[in-house]
């Protein structure tokens, strides 16, 4: 008896790393998957049928049902008969989980329009697309899940401009959806996954790293840590009936850790009863904000982050698990 | 003497609103100023090229050095043409102020692509389209200042698929710029602002307001909590020597206040030793995310046909106000700083 029995999800970039351990997962526990994968490469040049099929067999191998796409999620159109072949061939649309990503890091004094653009397209308006398509048929059926794929590199990775603009504009996507789709039963958050995919592959530092081994990082990972399946059970947790009160949030999954994140929220306000000048705003901002202006950093490193937790702080919950919790809110403001 | 003397600028969407207050703060502190501004509709459409002529010739008739510019930052060649019009009139560029933008409000599920793609075109691409040549300028002389326009839509605002994806989008960018410019002494900042404009117009309240008053909201902000003038002295300071320690901040500015956000933090973290499967997860989700998932109860904002989740300013503590000086206030919320230390 599986937690999504009788569902159907679409996973997108489902034929690679973690859009594929999603699908395995989604498919273990009942789910019917239209695996969509271009088959492209890293940059997003090329198509390969394979990747998408090959999951779709393995799913249909463990007595799962399958369907494979391999249209891009950039194209529009291609997007809304992505929702139609799961209704035609599988019967329903409930789950929609967008992994689909390519990279093409550069410093942004360097950075090329071709490869600021591709990457916004595949990232963001990809999730754009088929969320858009997806939510005509959830309000439909008053029923939904949407799981978005953002990134640690939101938060300020400084070679990843046009990545990190994708990743971050996908967290706002994701609480529009949410705001946009509660009356309607929909729920949708969003996730910064980890794990070594051909992604990490791709980064020089970590090619030097394994030159030794003669393999890249994404071929070591399984069974460890660095597994990218460890993000299948969070996305599929969410898509599930238990999660139904768990929507508009910001999540992270690093190795064995998963992570609820704090949106950005007022902490102070300076107010006068007059507008300040330039020369009061020059003696005031800095006393009302300090020491904040000088602590506040957009740090994409959360796992470095989760290590220095004082370990002290932590609480086992049962034997093998533990939790740490501040007093922050997830939320943040919605003041409009 | 002003703050900003021999310095240049360029100002996006300088023509009117929020930009163009900017622009006129920026000269009155001694920067010379390149004036952007398409002239188009709200929505995107059709073309007053005179626009941002007013405002330069309203700065140079102030006794300052402007130039109008009616391209669109969308089209990456015209933004560096923006940026290379300011090194051949001014000798360089010190301030790049990201305000142009237009807005195609529509529920998610009835958004047509053409609405995404005009929406995230101008703010999204054409921040990226201004910085990416600016940054080059900058990184070469070793000094600059970038300011993004943000907008609390990011937080979710339900009618704006397109606009919230693009102003949360222009928050992570900026993050990027303030990690990478950093060591070029290039500050980056975003504002999400409060000001009646045209964008409040186009609102049905703005309509409402329009039946009731004669006149459109932005007419009559002058003076009044909307006035996007409120929104320029602090990017005026943004942009000062003064402020060369303030980076990859995002600040909220309404009427008379200023307001600093925090950036993300991890608010909780479970932790399995060897990995977790969905029983695993299911079992102590329960036991310890579930606390910060409980929703905060719905609040109903003016305006709104639906309660909205989380908390405005408005709606919190505040009994916190501690008095700085004659007239000027300091708010902080209490549950970030018991957090945080």
């Amino acid at each position: 008896m599986g937690q999504l029995d009788g569902k159907v999800a679409l996973v997108t970039g489902g034929g690679r790393g973690i859009g594929r351990g999603i699908a395995l997962l989604m498919a273990q526990e009942g789910a019917s998957v239209l695996i969509n994968d271009l088959g492209a490469s890293l940059d997003g040049e090329g198509v390969d049928q394979g990747p998408a099929a090959t999951v779709a067999r393995e799913i249909e191998a463990m007595g799962g049902k399958a369907a494979s796409n391999t249209e891009s999620v950039v194209d529009y159109q291609a997007a809304e008969a992505m929702i139609q072949q799961a209704v035609d061939e599988l019967g329903g649309l409930d789950i929609v989980v967008n992994c689909a990503g390519i990279l093409r890091d550069r410093m942004i004094f360097n950075m090329a329009y071709e490869e600021w653009k591709p990457v916004l397209d595949v990232h963001l308006k990809g999730t754009f697309n088929i969320c858009k398509w997806a939510s005509v048929k959830f309000r439909e059926q008053n029923s939904g899940r949407i799981i978005n794929m953002s990134s640690n590199s939101a938060l300020g990775a400084p070679g990843q401009p046009n990545y990190a603009a994708a990743k971050s504009g996908i967290i706002g996507l994701t609480l529009t959806c949410a705001n946009g789709l509660a009356r309607y039963n929909v729920t949708a958050n969003a996730i910064m996954p980890s794990g070594w995919t051909r992604m990490i592959d791709s980064i020089p530092r970590m090619v030097e790293q394994f030159k030794d081994q003669g393999k890249m990082p994404s071929e070591v990972a399984e069974g460890t840590e660095k597994d990218p399946k460890h993000v299948a059970p969070l996305a599929t947790f969410l898509a599930t009936d238990q999660a139904q009160h768990v929507t508009g949030h910001f999540f992270g999954s690093f190795g064995y850790n998963y992570v609820l994140m704090s949106q950005p929220k007022i902490i102070k306000t300076l107010r006068s009863d007059h507008r300040l000048s330039v020369d009061e705003l020059i003696e005031w901002v800095p006393k009302a904000f300090s020491p904040e202006l000088a602590e506040i950093k957009s740090d994409p490193g959360v796992t470095a982050a989760i290590e220095a937790l004082p370990p002290g702080q932590w609480v086992e919950v049962q034997p093998g698990y533990k939790y740490w919790g501040s007093k922050l809110e997830p939320w943040g403001e919605l003041t409009w | 003497m002003g703050h900003l003397n021999g310095k240049s600028a360029l100002v996006t969407g300088a023509g009117r609103g929020i930009g163009r207050a900017i622009a006129l703060q920026l000269a009155d502190e001694g920067a010379s100023v390149v004036v952007n501004d398409l002239g188009t509709g709200l929505d995107g459409q059709g073309q007053d090229t005179a626009l941002a002529q007013q405002v330069a010739d309203e700065i140079i008739s102030s006794g300052g050095s402007a130039i109008a510019n009616t391209d669109s930052i969308a089209d990456y060649n015209a933004a560096g043409e923006m940026i290379q019009s300011a090194v051949n009139e001014f000798g360089k560029i010190d301030i790049v102020v990201n305000v142009a933008g237009i807005l195609r409000d529509r529920m998610i599920f009835n958004m047509t692509e053409e609405e995404y793609d005009a929406v995230v075109a101008v703010h999204l691409d054409g921040t990226f389209n201004t910085v990416r040549h600016a940054s080059t300028r900058m990184r070469e002389q070793k000094s600059g200042r970038i300011i993004n326009f943000s907008s609390v839509s990011a937080w979710g605002s339900p009618g704006q698929a397109n606009y919230a994806a693009a102003k949360y989008g222009i928050l992570g960018f900026t993050a990027v710029l303030a990690n990478s410019l950093d060591r070029y002494n290039v500050t980056s900042n975003a504002i999400l602002p409060y000001a009646t404009t045209r964008m409040i117009d186009s609102t049905p309240r703005g309509q409402q307001f329009k039946d009731e008053h004669g006149k459109l909201p932005s007419e009559a902000a002058e003076g009044t909590e909307g006035d996007p003038a409120n929104i320029a002295p602090m990017v005026a300071y943004l942009a000062t020597d003064a402020a060369q320690n303030v980076n990859g901040h995002f600040f909220g500015i309404r009427g008379n206040a200023i307001s600093l956000y925090s950036h993300w933090e991890i608010a909780k973290v479970i932790r399995a030793e060897s990995g977790w499967d969905l029983d695993a997860l299911s079992t102590n989700f329960k036991k310890t995310m579930d606390e910060g998932i409980v929703q905060p109860e719905p609040v109903t904002v003016e305006g709104s046909d639906r309660p909205l989740r989380g908390t405005a300013l408005q709606q919190t503590d505040l009994t916190s106000w501690k008095t700085l000086a004659d007239g000027i206030e300091l708010w902080q919320r209490n549950a970030y700083f018991s957090a945080k230390r």
